[in-house]
């Protein structure tokens, strides 16, 4: 739920509320202007039955009309004057009508009566309904006009901040373009922005200085590297060497390699998403595919695999170096990942490569793709499928694996 | 035959000084871009081994020096720097190879060769190693001036082998230098008996000596019998 419906929900359940209660009081209020005027013409009724009574020396005449009746009732007892309400039938109009009274006790020639004096309040009550019918639509047109100024005023308001949002959402910390954002005169959204800004700018030196690390650190560990590489290629020249000491050092040696293979890989890495690798051309998967399987031929052989090419070929618009790479590192994980005897299937086609092999479960496809994962028995060093990953990002290809059928399926679609 | 080194890091300049002495080289060196300068000033050499990364600038200045004195010697680039981008500059400039650290020194000598015989020996290239004669330019391999015939891995083993006799060489560095970069040594290697043994085959029956000796645990050496 957006923000601006939170702020609409509340508001219009809160303005609900407030006119309610305030069309409640509106009512109560109304009501007794109304009746205390009415009052007051019963007071000014009863005071000319006092004159009446003053000059004529007895009770003026009754009367009943429609909205105003006096009559009198001879009665004994406590004096009182008292206002009422009531309600009473009238059968011409078959409804009930209200109406107000004014009760008093008055003596003449020692005779005591109680006088009622009677209004109908009835043209009254449709007066006070009158003005609240309305006010009630007014009042609503006013808060949906409110409504829809609110609206405007928000979308208008809050652009900076959508502006700014579907910037961070594009933000990709290895491309160069930065955060747009729209100049604003609203101090939370200028904050925002500042504060994102500054946010990116620091996470970008620090990736920077991070990548710069790795590259750095990466090439230094080379020369040592080499170094020792150098020194058993001279070791091993000694006549004098058994051959326990022999096997020794070619552990030494394939660790070496296996440690300088990860340097460069991670180098290979660092390069290909600093996209120094730019050159577009037309590039034909099936072609790289059967000069890798030539290469591999031997070895493939010699792990006793079988390989099946199909598919139509096709050209792809990319880097060749990194279109070898990518194709030669699928190709190469099957093989290194594949038991004796077993297939591997390579389907090729202007949209898609899939490399299939033979296994017996399932990997973590989730992590499979990530940097240093190895399967249980890998002896590789876990970035090859990585390398892949990140060329296919590089050019918004999809990859995917899956374990189908006691097979493993990597599949690139170059879409 | 005259080498000159030019690589900044003392050990590994010092080992391929001593691994290429051993051969019919002699060997100079220079640690920094003007050393390297003031030597190809004095020298022309058939060889020049060229790192990158040198203290006082970028070895491909003295590349850049070599072509514009429209100079003969033949360059190779080793560099800790896999990068395609630099081999492919590298090359561009007129460099005649790019080996990147770290490699066999086996590896450097076979390259050397390779270098020299395309450069220096234009209409002699035969290499011989008592009955074994090979020529380069049509991969003819013959023993006692018969024909053998050779597979291409089979050929290439035996000139790998020729350009580093008497020197233990690793199984990982017949691979490499036999499969490129296709297949990483850490992969497996078992196949690669079945090229050696093959060649071995081959080459006894047309009444050759078995030269190739089998170093246990590491690899293989040409042996003079």
């Amino acid at each position: 739920m957006k923000l601006q419906s939170h702020y609409n929900k509340a508001s219009v359940i809160g303005a609900i509320c407030v006119l309610f209660i305030a069309t409640i009081g509106y009512y109560f209020l109304l009501n007794n202007v109304l009746t205390d005027q009415v009052d007051d013409a019963l007071a000014v009724e009863e005071a000319e039955v006092y004159d009446y009574i003053k000059k004529h020396d007895s009770l003026p005449d009754e009367s009943v009309y429609e909205d105003q009746q006096l009559f009198f009732v001879k009665k004994t007892g406590p004096s009182f004057r008292e206002f009422n309400s009531l309600k009473i039938y009238n059968p011409e109009e078959k409804e009930t009508e209200s109406h107000r009274q004014l009760v008093f006790t008055l003596t003449v020639h020692n005779e005591q009566y109680v006088a009622t004096i009677r209004k109908s309040t009835e043209s009254g009550q449709d007066l006070l309904w009158l003005i609240l019918f309305s006010t009630l639509p007014m009042v609503l047109l006013l808060m949906i006009i409110v409504y829809f100024i609110k609206r405007y005023l928000e979308r208008k308001l809050w652009r900076p901040f959508y502006v700014t949002l579907s910037s961070i959402k594009k933000f990709n910390l290895s491309a160069p373009q930065n955060i747009t954002t729209q100049p604003t005169n609203i101090t939370e959204f200028k904050e925002l922005n500042e504060s994102i800004l500054s946010m990116t700018d620091k996470v970008r030196k620090d990736y920077q200085s991070l990548r710069r690390f790795t590259d750095n650190a990466s090439h230094e560990i080379q020369t040592p590297l080499a170094v020792i590489h150098s020194k058993l290629d001279i070791l091993i020249q000694q006549p004098e060497l058994k051959e326990d000491s022999m096997e020794l050092i070619e552990h030494i040696y394939s660790s070496v390699e296996k440690l300088s293979g990860i340097t460069q890989k991670l180098l290979l890495l660092t390069k290909i998403e600093q996209q120094q690798f730019s050159n577009k051309e037309a590039v034909s998967i099936s072609s790289i595919v059967n000069e890798k399987i030539t290469e591999m031929q031997d070895w493939i052989k010699s792990a006793q695999l079988n390989v099946v090419i199909h598919g139509t070929d096709g050209q792809i618009q990319m880097d060749k170096d990194l279109a070898t790479i990518l194709v030669s590192n699928l190709l190469r994980n099957a093989v290194q990942h594949s038991s004796p005897g077993t297939d591997i299937i390579i389907e090729t086609s202007a949209e898609h490569l899939e490399v299939t092999n033979a296994g017996i479960e399932s990997l973590d496809s989730s992590r499979v793709f990530d940097r240093f994962f190895k399967g249980d028995d890998s002896s590789g060093h876990g970035l090859g499928l990585s390398i892949v990953a990140q060329i296919c990002e590089q050019y918004g290809f999809h990859y995917d694996y899956e374990f189908r059928k006691d097979k493993h399926i990597f599949t690139v679609w170059f879409l | 035959m005259r080498l000159l080194i030019v690589e900044d890091e003392n050990e590994l300049a010092a080992d391929i000084l001593l691994y290429l002495r051993q051969e019919k080289y002699i060997c100079d060196r220079a640690l920094n871009s003007r050393d390297a300068l003031s030597r190809i000033e004095m020298h022309e050499y058939d060889c020049v081994l060229l790192d990158l990364n040198l203290p006082d600038g970028s070895g491909l200045a003295i590349l850049q020096e070599l072509k514009h004195k429209n100079r003969n010697d033949g360059v190779i680039i080793i560099s800790a720097n896999h990068s395609l981008t630099d081999r492919i500059n590298g090359l561009k400039l007129g460099a005649d190879d790019y080996l990147v650290k770290p490699f066999h020194h086996s590896e450097l000598a076979a390259r050397i060769e390779a270098i020299i015989r395309r450069k220096m020996h234009a209409g002699h290239t035969v290499i011989s190693w008592n009955e074994i004669s090979i020529d380069t330019q049509s991969s003819e391999v013959s023993i006692h001036e018969k024909p053998v015939e050779l597979t291409g891995k089979e050929y290439q083993l035996l000139l790998f082998l020729l350009a580093n006799p008497k020197k233990v060489i690793t199984r990982a560095a017949l691979i490499n230098h036999l499969w490129n970069e296709s297949i990483d040594s850490e992969d497996n290697f078992d196949f690669i008996y079945t090229h050696i043994k093959n060649l071995r085959k081959k080459l006894q029956q047309s009444g050759c000596k078995d030269y190739i000796k089998t170093v246990y645990g590491i690899g293989y050496k040409l042996v003079d019998k």
